[in-house]
């Protein structure tokens, strides 16, 4: 599989990388994971929020965040809609509270087992249509290579 | 003038078939709700038009008052809360009728998401778009509507301790009742092990835990003026709304809490409380809403619900009716007018093999979006 073809979905379902969210597919395409935040206090934003529910204020700042979390919720998809979902078993997709404060949707880099609710997990990405979308990594060492499923294990 | 009531009904069938457009759909339950209430087209000087969001080849608006043959109007909107649509049509045509503006108020609301050649699954995961947080979402794999809820179903178990059973016990409830109901779309008595052969869309959510469309409207007549419809009329005796702003953030839940003061504030208005309820009917797209609602809405303690729905509680002959027609699991989905339809059934003692005897007062709860919007209405028999 090379990086331009997603094993999950059809890439007609690619993100548009402009309009509210341009900054975090900007930062994807470079390997970062981007959000937003209040300006003024520093709080973690949800990702179409142009006023700060803190304080008020409607400076919205960008910026790189770690890329760990730990799973608030997770699902396995087991109806694939012919023509948009390449898998051919069912996926996982996982709700992650980030370190950061933030909560954000992804589905695996690669196929895996669905993590367990309260698991920790990794940030990187997937490739879908060229684009560069969040995706989780079961906790495994960062420097580890990808290994093939079932058989992954920690080490 | 008397208090705010509803006395017409009208019902198109409720096909889970392509056929119909919703325009058409819309004029024939306006139709028969003027029928139902003895009125002419000429008594009408309001509308309230719902649809539903989301893709569709044809939606309804305002320009349903030419197509139904309507006369000249006081009140004419197009009302949009999402699935708390249908409750605040009500709601508003109740404020007109009220105030005076308007005097015979016709609230429709028709949906017709099944077209030839496609699911109603394969309909709802092919809308969204590719923009914004919906076009993310829908890039991660959360395609239509059923896996945000079994997102949300499983954080539900999780935070309350609940299990599959939980969910199974609400789907072979609400089929008890839809057994009893001519217009529900699934009516083959249902147990426990035909629940658990059903195949799972998205863990922890099997397709008996999914609400089934429809191709179909319905349409109620609200007046204040005791000289207008028939008997029976039920009144409303209270409306209540909240849109809790809950934000995704870590370490907070951003489906649940913050619903509860819309069941207060129309059982305040209505001077009642929870135990002068007979029956509640709820907006249950899922098996999961009917569990965290009971529980949002004050009728059962804080992760006691899985325990009452076991016992059977909200089943037929339970000690709290739920979902008497067998709700948008089993009857049919037609959004906010599934509860508030088998509301009026039930207080015009229309249910038939379903009536629960001598039912007089009822709960009409209504939820949009992802639990963001909460709208309930108390209704009594006159």
């Amino acid at each position: 599989m090379t990086a331009a073809e997603d094993w999950l979905l059809d890439p007609s379902l690619a993100p548009s990388t402009g309009g509210r969210l341009a900054p975090l597919y900007a930062g994807a395409a470079e390997g970062r994971l981007t959000l937003p935040f209040c300006a003024a206090c520093d709080l973690p934003l949800e990702l179409e929020q142009q006023v700060c529910d803190g304080c008020g204020r409607d400076d919205v700042a960008w910026r790189d965040v770690a890329a760990e979390g730990t799973v608030h919720t997770v699902t396995v998809v087991h109806r694939r809609e012919t023509g948009l979902v390449r898998a051919e078993d069912p996926y996982p997709v996982a709700d992650v509270e980030l370190t950061s404060g933030h909560r954000l949707l992804m589905a695996g880099r690669r196929p895996s087992a669905p993590p367990a609710i309260g698991t920790p997990v990794t940030v990187s990405f997937r490739f879908l249509g060229g684009v560069a979308v969040p995706a989780y990594d079961a906790a495994v060492p960062a420097s580890g290579p990808p290994t093939p499923l079932p058989q992954e294990s920690p080490r | 003038m008397s208090p705010a009531a509803l006395v017409g009904l009208g019902l198109t069938e409720m096909s889970p078939r392509p056929g119909g457009d919703a325009t058409e759909l819309a004029v024939a339950a306006l139709g028969a709700a003027l029928d139902d209430a003895g009125l002419a087209r000429a008594d009408v000087d309001g509308l309230v038009v719902g649809s539903s969001q989301g893709v569709r080849p044809d939606r309804v608006g305002v320009a349903l008052a030419r197509q139904a043959g309507l006369g000249d109007l006081r009140l004419l909107e197009h009302v949009e809360i999402k699935g708390a649509t249908t409750l605040a049509m009500v709601d508003r045509a109740v404020r007109a009728v009220g105030e005076g503006s308007a005097r015979t108020v016709v609230c429709v609301f028709a949906d017709a998401p099944l077209r030839a050649g496609g699911s109603a699954g394969s309909t709802y995961a092919k809308s969204g778009g590719t923009s914004g947080v919906r076009g993310l979402e829908r890039a991660s794999g959360l395609l239509g509507s059923v896996p945000t809820y079994a997102l949300l179903a499983a954080r539900w178990l999780h935070v309350t301790g609940g299990s599959a059973a939980d969910l199974c016990a609400v789907a072979v409830s609400a089929r008890a009742w839809a057994v009893d109901n001519p217009a529900a779309v699934q009516r083959t008595p249902l147990d426990a092990e035909a629940y658990f052969a059903s195949p799972v869309i998205a863990e922890p959510l099997r397709r008996l835990d999914c609400a089934r469309p429809v191709n179909g409207a319905a349409a109620v007549v609200v007046t204040a003026d005791p000289g207008i419809g028939r008997a029976p009329r039920v009144v409303v005796r209270g409306s209540g709304a909240v849109h809790p702003m809950r934000r995704r953030r870590a370490g907070a839940e951003s489906w649940f809490g913050g619903g509860r003061r819309a069941v207060d504030d129309a059982l305040a208005a209505a001077g009642m409380v929870r135990a002068d309820l007979d029956v509640l009917e709820l907006y249950d797209p899922f098996s999961v809403v009917t569990l965290h609602l009971l529980e949002e809405y004050g009728f059962c303690p804080a992760g006691k619900v899985g325990p009452l729905v076991r016992d059977g509680a909200i089943a037929p002959g339970g000690t709290l009716p739920v979902n008497t027609g067998g709700g948008q699991l089993s009857g049919f989905y037609l959004q906010g007018m599934t509860p508030l339809v088998e509301a009026l059934v039930q207080l015009r003692g229309d249910g038939g093999g379903r009536q629960v005897p001598s039912a007089r007062t009822a709960l009409v709860g209504g939820i949009g979006g992802r639990l963001d919007h909460h709208a309930s209405l108390v209704l009594e028999a006159a």
